[in-house]
């Protein structure tokens, strides 16, 4: 991938030491400590850092045009407190182990049914809620879970099963590998496996994106993920994970896309499954505003 | 026409490599990158392209991987397959 093309980043805010105390919160006083030092850690971020309000921007002024600047600092705080809360929950996660949160998958008969076409199947998700949550619910399908996902170097984030030091719990395929992934993704759909790619930014090969409106405005996404389902004939899922009014979190099956066999080569033959797909993006986030979290610029740069 | 003929007009007419010919295609440039530039959703398309043409499904890509090398490569390992078929 291109560094003209990557305009996200995996890294966390904050110091290793920061993101430690909150580790040891978790471990010596339980959860609620945590939560109640995010609320002040969220208000400093967002009142003295003007960077994260920036980074919070790009999207905000999408989902709320108009806003006066009073609101915008206000959703600017609800947005980082999400994004917070999911980080203060992968922790506990890893940590104290999934019976402390409330975790369902909404619609598991619908995904084992499209399992069973033996084609494999493809779940396409986004930066929303927290999808290592989402992960470790699909244990529930008993079958191997296979995520495309790319980490950075100095990434101070861990992933729920380093806190407890244990293997993941999904095979990790790396878009940095031999042809970005390609053919270790085609092998997990022809193995009748499941496949998790992040629709919403582009983590695949060079070229192979497509322009699509978002808010009103076109970004550029992937659409490896409806060539692939063309390619093996997989069904393709929309999930979308998301945190409860509860606290806990659900897996939501948003839609069911059918990509047609041999499609070809040209972007353009995707672009209805990739509309399709926004479409259902633009749907959560009008019912989860605050659970979006892409703090870039992804509008920025399209044909 | 011999594998690496059928091949070459594979690439071109399938994944629509308009700005080359078949015969001006190298036997051993590589595939992907700086070779015939075909990217990574190439080689999804290509094998699907093989098991169509030639009837022989990739399911191991380590070999896929080695195959892909180049075009002389890849009419190699379908000659094998084919042979051993």
């Amino acid at each position: 991938m291109s560094n003209e093309q990557k305009q996200w980043s995996s890294k966390s805010i904050g110091s290793n030491w920061q993101h430690q105390i909150f580790y040891i919160l978790i471990r010596s006083g339980g959860k609620q400590l945590a939560y109640l030092l995010l609320f002040f850690v969220v208000l400093y971020y967002v009142l003295f850092r003007p960077s994260v309000r920036n980074r919070s921007s790009y999207y905000l002024k999408r989902r709320f045009p108009g806003r006066n600047s009073l609101f915008m600092l206000w959703d600017s705080y609800l947005l980082s407190l999400g994004i917070g809360l999911t980080l203060v929950d992968r922790a506990i996660l890893g940590i104290s182990g999934v019976e402390n949160l409330d975790v369902s998958l909404e619609g598991r008969e619908i995904l084992v049914n499209l399992l069973a076409e033996g084609r494999g199947l493809i779940l396409v998700t986004a930066h929303v809620g927290c999808w290592q949550l989402a992960m470790s619910s699909l244990s529930a399908l008993d079958t191997e879970v296979n995520l495309l996902i790319h980490r950075e170097e100095g990434d101070l984030d861990r992933h729920f099963f380093e806190h407890a030091g244990e293997k993941p719990p999904y095979r990790i395929i790396d878009p940095a590998g031999y042809l970005g992934g390609a053919l270790e993704m085609l092998q997990v759909l022809k193995n009748g496996k499941l496949l998790c790619i992040m629709g919403d930014r582009v983590m695949g090969a060079e070229g192979s994106t497509i322009s699509v409106d978002f808010l009103g405005a076109p970004v550029k996404l992937p659409f490896s993920p409806y060539k692939l389902a063309s390619a093996t004939g997989a069904p393709l899922a929309v999930i979308f994970p998301y945190r409860t009014d509860s606290g806990g979190y659900a897996l939501k099956v948003a839609k069911i896309i059918r990509v047609p066999e041999n499609l070809g080569r040209s972007a353009n033959g995707y672009l209805p499954f990739a509309r399709e797909f926004v479409t259902a993006l633009e749907q959560f986030v009008t019912e989860h505003p605050y659970q979006f979290y892409n703090f870039y610029n992804m509008w920025e740069k399209t044909d | 026409m011999n594998t690496i003929e059928k091949l070459k007009k594979i690439l071109v007419t399938d994944l629509n490599l308009e700005e080359l010919t078949p015969e001006e295609i190298d036997d051993n440039a590589p595939l992907f990158g700086e070779g015939l530039g075909l990217d990574s959703l190439d080689a999804v398309e290509l094998v699907v392209l093989v098991q169509k043409y030639f009837g022989i499904e990739i399911k191991d890509m380590e070999e896929g991987r080695t195959a892909f090398q180049s075009v002389s490569a890849l009419a190699a390992y379908i000659d094998a397959r084919l042979a051993a078929a």
